[in-house]
């Protein structure tokens, strides 16, 4: 909630909206102070990701003959970023608006929201957490904010922040090995004996949440805030196999008072498997009966000319989203994200009634 | 047995043998694998408020509550009196099942009841209500200057809120019930 009304009426609301202003003009100062440089890439791209779950915005551009052409407003800058990265692009960071389809119009979602993406190449996961405590602790100092208040808590991010394994959150929540419980036919007997529901159809990750949202999820970063890491090889999307532990994956999340702010990758540069498991994703999306387009084959090109560029090549790649709208929601106190957008969703679509 | 997209506020769930009554919902989506809902929900046994995650498509056991619109009448010690409209039937409901809304009811505005065999449990209040203003303190000259843009006042059911220092006694306004704060002149 938060129309030109509310912010000339309302003082409360218009100082969220004065928190969401200085928090990206001091995310930019951060980036740039650290030597990042911000970079620029279409809204509008031929081929968006192939999550499976999520809903990329279809859009149509016409030329002036009426010839038309798909594009499709990005859920993430990712593909983008990344083929800067092969351009020769060592530390870059991007904020802008992205888009996901048949997502809640508030609470924790608006379909349009604001992220930020920065990338490390050469460099590692490690660095982009360090990278992140220094922004949220450098947002801290220009607020003036030391705690956090969300929902009955009081986040400490002015100390030393939490770092750990999913396999030691497991162990820490629910007394259980995750080691045990790597493959499909074992979850799904742990799932059960906790008392969810087990279909018919349910890939690893959706028994792995059911559990993980219901058990833990809403206990992590009550005090400080905390980086989960490494996460089962099922999940790790567009990341690396860690080295130590092929049954892992580099991935980290940062979680506020249960709240997930960022999701972090130690960046798959493989351009075969890669390609690979971009097709399967792109295979599941058509079972699934989502959109389907194909795989951005530039962006498979980029890979395999090295990323990082020239002589890191053998070096690793690290990255990282951060909800910026959710950011806001934390620093300024709001009740929801639509408190933190300016004419959200479901401002506008309330308005028509 | 219904579906996840079956979830509203105000539904009642079978879950382990007890009935909950739905107070909020929202989709979850942890990136990778499927969507989720995570609901908040009212014991109707105990009160008590716990916090459950469906897999949205799981089979969830959501039991026959009928929605009526309802007037609401008047306070009766802890309870809360309204009237069918249809059949000027009138229930009673207590005030910690309605939870924080009930301090937004005000005589004669219509709501939505679900009623579980024959028995309230939960009340959906209108987004926006009209209330009018019965105390409003004058706004003082400077007050503007020295930051006070707003000031609280009384509303007709005995509500005090925050408005705009431009609004006089006798007028009437809408509060936004999801904020409990003022949104417009009515």
């Amino acid at each position: 909630m938060s129309t030109w009304l509310d912010l000339k009426d309302n003082p409360r609301l218009k100082g969220i909206y004065d928190t969401r202003l200085k928090i990206i003009k001091s995310i930019r100062e951060f980036f740039w102070s650290q030597d990042f440089l911000e970079t620029d890439t279409p809204i509008a791209a031929r081929y968006p990701g192939q999550e499976p779950y999520l809903n990329p915005m279809r859009t149509q551009i016409h030329n002036p003959s009426g010839a038309a052409f798909d594009f499709f407003l990005h859920t993430s800058p990712e593909f983008a970023m990344k083929k800067l990265l092969a351009a020769g692009y060592k530390k870059i960071f991007q904020i802008c608006h992205c888009f996901r389809d048949e997502e809640e119009f508030g609470g924790r979602h608006n379909p349009e929201f604001t992220m930020i993406e920065w990338y490390r190449a050469p460099g590692e996961l490690l660095e982009i957490a360090d990278d992140t405590e220094n922004l949220f602790k450098y947002l801290g100092e220009k607020l003036g904010v030391k705690k956090i208040n969300y929902k009955d808590f009081k986040i400490d991010i002015s100390g030393e922040w939490d770092r750990k394994s999913m396999k030691e959150i497991w162990k820490i929540f629910i007394n259980v090995n995750l080691d045990d419980y790597l493959e499909i036919e074992k979850i799904k007997i742990l799932v059960k004996e906790r008392g969810f529901a087990v279909c018919e159809n349910d890939a690893y990750e959706d028994l792995f949440y059911k559990i993980f949202l219901n058990e833990i999820e809403p206990k992590l970063g009550l005090e400080k805030p905390i980086f989960i890491y490494d996460y089962p090889a099922q999940m790790c999307s567009l990341s690396r196999l860690c080295d130590n532990d092929k049954r892992y994956a580099e991935r980290f999340e940062l979680y506020f008072g249960g709240l997930e702010l960022a999701n972090a990758f130690g960046e798959l540069t493989d351009a075969e498997c890669q390609s690979r498991r971009l097709n399967e994703d792109k295979k599941l999306r058509e079972k699934l009966g989502k959109q389907s387009y194909p795989v951005d084959k530039d962006f498979i090109n980029a890979l395999k000319s090295g990323v990082p560029a020239g002589e890191n090549y053998s070096k690793k790649a690290a990255g990282i989203a951060l909800g910026v709208d959710r950011v806001v929601l934390l620093f300024s106190g709001a009740k929801d994200i639509n408190e933190t957008i300016f004419q959200s969703a479901k401002d506008q679509t309330e308005f028509d009634e | 047995m219904s579906s996840t997209n079956e979830i509203r506020k105000g539904v009642v769930i079978r879950h382990q043998n007890d009935l909950f009554v739905v107070v909020e919902f929202q989709h979850i989506n942890p990136g990778k694998g499927a969507a989720f809902v995570r609901t908040r929900m009212k014991s109707l046994a105990a009160g008590k408020v716990v916090e459950i995650t469906y897999k949205v498509g799981e089979s969830v056991d959501i039991v026959e509550v009928e929605f009526q619109t309802m007037q609401y009448l008047y306070k009766n010690g802890a309870n809360y009196v309204f009237m069918n409209m249809n059949d000027y039937e009138q229930v009673e409901m207590n005030g910690d099942l309605i939870g924080d809304e009930a301090k937004y009811l005000k005589e004669g505005i219509e709501v939505i009841v679900g009623l579980f065999e024959e028995v309230p449990v939960s009340v959906q209040l209108p987004k926006k209500i009209t209330y009018k203003v019965v105390e409003a303190p004058p706004a003082v000259k400077g007050d503007s200057a020295s930051g006070n843009v707003t000031k609280e006042i009384t509303l007709d059911n005995g509500l005090k809120i925050q408005a705009p220092i431009f609004i006089k006694e006798g007028e009437e306004i809408l509060v936004n019930i999801e904020t409990g704060e003022y949104s417009a002149r009515a």
